[in-house]
């Protein structure tokens, strides 16, 4: 089998999931000479909230240069060989995020649904947690609070 | 008497602000570990909180990992991606 095709994105600014993603599917179907029977995908937005239920202005996100972008792609190669799937889309968000804008999408093409939806979830997690991303809360009042962890399940 | 291994040490988000800097080089002793280093640097809580990761080279390492001349050592406030 070959090997899965990566295609593994930061974003400095707003983007479009769907966008994305039909640039993606154009790619896969380049490479593979047709598109695979299943497709799995997920976006995440920011919440108009913080953790705590106030209004919240933005989500900033950080990032470690060079190390972010290096583990996204060996966490996706990762799960796309586990699931034996044929393609993985990741696109991050970094900066200012603002309520309801796209923050992710993880998107994973597999010749089956089990392995697609199990790939595209299994990423999503070990991202959120394996991968150096920081966001922080700035409320409206200007103040901000750097977020220990992630929201549950 | 061989040169001082040099590191180049990276804070970042909510370390970086606690600390009050983003970057340093350090001489550091031959042997030190990423947890000598923390000490060194007078980074607090001075038993550096379970949360906390470490990378050496732009991937994750343990606390008593060896450092080399010319590493790039990080220091990583609990992740929160996606």
């Amino acid at each position: 089998m070959a090997a899965p095709l990566l295609a593994i994105q930061l974003e400095p600014g707003p983007f479009q999931p769907l966008l994305a993603m039909e640039q993606w599917q154009a790619q896969v179907q380049e490479r593979m000479g047709h598109l695979p029977a299943a497709e799995s995908s997920f976006v995440g937005r920011v919440r108009p909230h913080t953790g705590a239920g106030e209004p919240l202005a933005a989500l900033e996100l950080e990032h470690y240069p060079g190390m972010t972008e290096a583990q996204l792609h060996h966490l996706a190669a990762e799960a796309a060989n586990r699931r034996a799937v044929a393609a993985v889309l990741v696109r991050h968000r970094v900066g200012r995020v603002r309520p309801g804008e796209p923050i992710v999408l993880v998107a994973v093409a597999a010749d089956r649904r089990g392995p697609a939806q199990r790939c595209c979830q299994e990423l999503l997690e070990a991202l959120k947690h394996e991968a150096p991303f920081w966001k922080r809360e700035w409320r409206a009042d200007g103040s901000g609070l750097w977020l220990a962890g992630n929201t549950p399940l | 008497m061989g040169h001082t291994p040099e590191l180049r040490v990276l804070l970042f988000a909510a370390l970086r602000e606690r600390a009050g800097w983003q970057e340093r080089l350090l001489a550091a002793p031959a042997g030190a570990t990423p947890a000598a280093v923390w000490r060194q640097l007078g980074l607090e809580p001075n038993e550096p909180d379970a949360s906390i990761r470490v990378a050496i080279n732009q991937q994750f390492a343990s606390w008593d990992s060896p450092l080399r001349a010319g590493d790039e050592l990080a220091f990583l406030p609990p992740i929160s991606g996606g």
